[in-house]
């Protein structure tokens, strides 16, 4: 249908003599080949492990292997310097094919409405019928409907529909641009972390989820008023919720509401998304008669000297659930077991300070997944672009009817590139009771 | 009692019909035989709607409704269910009754697969969190439209090297028809990978996370950019053309299948 359709034809002119690297890189050639070399990555990266360790890499390949797999960087395929020049190349010659194909359409703007083609030629090719001179208005009545009018000289018309069409394809790559730029605003400008709460709890921070689990600032508090959880009757969750309140930087209340999964809170360009929950236990101790309440690795220091909460286990020597207590004797490290169901096991001394353990209980606690990303509405814009430019490309089609008065005579006779079979069906329809 | 199980069991018997209609035909060339087969398809169309929507309403009446697109099951049934209604709106161009033989029998290895394979759960289960969601809908309905319109693809690809004659149609009309289905594949497939990014981005915070199946799904629409920029610019027609919608397809087929059975053993999730 449109394979003549030549791509170098324009390329000889004065004013547009590319240097031979320029044309390279508006080349088609080049796409196909960044794309493909795209797609490869993307298959190296979904078949090799991602992001592991070294020791789950040796587990998973011989040394040399893990060694190559590293020097080139497909142990993180998608953040490779080998990847990211791929798509910075791939943007680069979308950029350009795009202008080109902009100039392109801008020049032949108008060209087809001040000459009228061979349309003998086009009818004899059966591109277009003759009728009587009788017939004009009928045929006129029957183009009127959804064609636009416009008369060329006293005796041809063209009349033109769909001519949108010719710039879809430059809506869909201008959306792919628009999709890697927002991407690339995500990953400059984006930040990710995680929030783990208690009923009850708040923070002003968040972990990073790289390796090392830094902390991220939020600038504004989260707290956690209420987490609940169903479930079917089968014991698979149905729902898990967060009452949330957002305190800003001054400590008013500057947002509140409940965080469901697929139903995310936003505040100051930061989203909160409902991402897992969890049971964990919270312990109970008094210390010198004061009574505290400590999670797992956390530290008391309401004693005279500051112990942690090292470990928890359901079950120790069958006397049932205990937990380790380590603190400093001196300079050296101690650790004691507490024993809640063991009467003697649930005091002990510590460093001179009197330490009971009072109650172990179960509680949920929410994980919130934190992210912030200015990317998100260019690449949200990108989508709609994307799917907007492949309707107007594959689905509407542009072509052209001339309607020749010859006198005693009308030829009608046309063209569209894209759809030659659509085409032809639409003139028969326009021929159907004439001549 | 009939449930949508049994439904389900005619409308597979019936793809069976289907596909020995097409047999008997290529044995006696007659013409009435086609349109029984177009009538056969009719039916089992509408009965295997008719078991779909029961489903859907026996999974209200178990107190845990959602609409039946969730779980490997209710996919197949969906897969083979769109391959018919591809079948029945590209009517007018399939002529020839090699295509919808080859449909027919995709169809049918899709829904006995589903109904014999011991891996495949037939029960109704309840919706986790993060799939109560209306882009779920939106999500899984474009991407089977897609790959029935690549079996489409495929068909004419495989098709192609079988030479033509009364019942594969002549390489043109192969081309022609491949090329309307990878139109109506790719822009599907962009559909579906964008509706799935939109979902993502409302459940997990984030548009794309490079899991296997995604990583997947973007490779499948690679291949067929590749092959619609190949035919446009480089004017890549007939045997080419068949050539890449094989291998399009396999990439589908990887994309479906392949990320839960090869790749699940390298990384900890299976989706
Ligand atoms: C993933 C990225 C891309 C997508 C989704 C895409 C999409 C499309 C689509 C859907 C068409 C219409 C094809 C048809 O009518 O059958 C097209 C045409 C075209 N694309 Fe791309 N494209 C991409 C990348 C590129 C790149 C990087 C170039 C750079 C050279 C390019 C150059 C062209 C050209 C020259 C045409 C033909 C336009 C015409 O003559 O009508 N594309 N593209």
């Amino acid at each position: 249908m449109t394979a003549t359709r030549s791509n170098n034809g324009k390329e000889s002119e004065p004013a547009a003599r590319p240097g031979s690297i320029f044309r390279f890189l508006t080349s088609v050639r080049l796409a196909i080949v960044v794309l493909s070399l795209i797609a490869a990555t993307s298959v190296l990266g979904s078949v090799i492990k991602q992001g592991g360790t070294e020791e789950e890499y040796l587990a998973l390949y011989p040394e040399k292997t893990y060694h190559f797999i590293k020097l080139v960087g497909l142990d993180d395929a998608y953040h490779s310097p080998w990847f990211y020049f791929l798509l910075g190349v791939f943007a680069l010659n979308l950029v350009l094919c795009t202008l080109q194909r902009i100039r392109r359409l801008a020049r032949e703007k108008g060209a087809g409405k001040k000459s009228v083609p061979d349309v003998k030629a086009l009818a004899a090719g059966g591109s277009g019928f003759t009728v009587p001179a009788g017939s004009r208005e009928e045929i006129f009545r029957r183009l009127g409907g959804s064609y636009r009018k416009k008369p060329i000289s006293d005796t041809a018309i063209l009349y033109e529909k769909g001519s949108l069409s010719r710039y879809g394809v430059i809506v869909i790559h201008t959306s792919v641009l628009l999709i890697l730029l927002g991407g690339l605003m995500g990953l400059l400008g984006g930040q990710k972390g995680f929030i783990v709460l208690h009923a009850g709890e708040e923070t002003n921070s968040a972990m990073s989820r790289s390796r090392g689990q830094r902390a991220i600032p939020l600038g504004f508090t989260v707290r956690c008023k209420d987490f609940r959880v169903s479930f079917y009757p089968g014991g698979e969750p149905k729902e898990y919720a967060s009452d949330i309140e957002i305190a800003d930087a001054a400590g008013k209340v500057a947002k509140e509401g409940r965080i469901r999964v697929n139903e995310p809170l936003s505040y100051g360009g930061v989203r909160l998304y409902q991402s897992t929950y969890g049971m964990s236990n919270l312990f109970t101790f008094v210390v010198d008669g004061k009574r505290i309440v400590l999670g797992e690795q956390e530290v008391a220091s309401a004693g005279k000297a500051p112990f942690m909460v090292a470990r928890y286990a359901a079950e120790v020597h069958n006397f049932g659930p205990g937990v380790m207590v380590a603190y400093m004797d001196g300079q050296e490290p101690k650790t004691i077991w507490f024993l809640s169901k063991v009467e003697k096991m649930k005091t002990h001394m510590i460093e001179g300070s009197t330490v009971t353990l009072e109650k172990i209980d179960g509680k949920y606690y929410t994980g919130l997944e934190v992210a912030r990303d200015p990317g998100v509405p260019v690449v949200l814009t990108g989508f709609g672009l994307m799917l907007l430019g492949l309707y107007i490309t594959f689905f509407t089609f542009h072509r052209r009817i001339y309607v020749v008065d010859e006198g005693d005579r009308i030829i009608v006779a046309g063209a569209a590139p894209r759809n030659k079979e659509g085409f032809l069906e639409e003139l028969k329809k326009l021929a159907e009771g004439l001549a | 009692m009939i449930t949508h199980h049994t439904i389900l069991g005619v409308a597979t018997i019936l793809y069976l019909a289907l596909f020995f209609l097409h047999i008997l035909y290529f044995a006696t060339k007659k013409k009435g035989v086609v349109q029984a087969a177009w009538y056969c398809l009719w039916a089992t169309f509408v009965i295997q709607t008719a078991g779909i929507g029961m489903r859907w309403v026996e999974s209200y009446r178990l107190g845990i409704g959602h609409v039946p697109l969730s779980n490997y099951y209710e996919s197949l049934i969906f897969f083979s269910w769109s391959i018919s209604v591809l079948v029945i709106i590209m009517k007018r161009r399939l002529t020839y009754p090699a295509i919808t033989f080859a449909a027919a029998a995709f169809s049918l290895v899709l829904m006995a697969y589903a109904s014999l394979a011991p891996g495949v759960d037939k029960v109704i289960q309840p919706l986790i969190p993060a799939l109560q969601s209306n882009w779920l809908h939106v999500h899984v309905i474009t991407c089977f439209i897609a790959y029935a319109a690549f079996v489409v693809s495929f068909i004419c690809g495989g098709l192609f090297f079988f030479g033509s004659g009364r019942v594969v149609p002549p390489a043109d009309t192969l081309d022609d028809i491949n090329y309307r289905s990878i139109i109506i594949g790719f822009s599907m497939l962009t559909s579906g990978i964008l509706t799935g990014a939109v979902w993502a981005h409302y459940a997990w915070g984030s548009y794309w996370s490079w899991d296997p199946k995604e990583t997947w799904s973007l490779i499948t629409w690679i291949v067929y950019a590749l092959v619609l920029h190949l035919r446009m610019t480089g004017g890549w027609r007939g045997r080419k053309t068949a050539i890449l919608s094989i291998i399009g397809f396999a990439s589908v087929v990887m994309t479906y299948f392949g990320v839960n059975f090869l790749l699940a053993g390298l990384h900890s999730y299976a989706t």
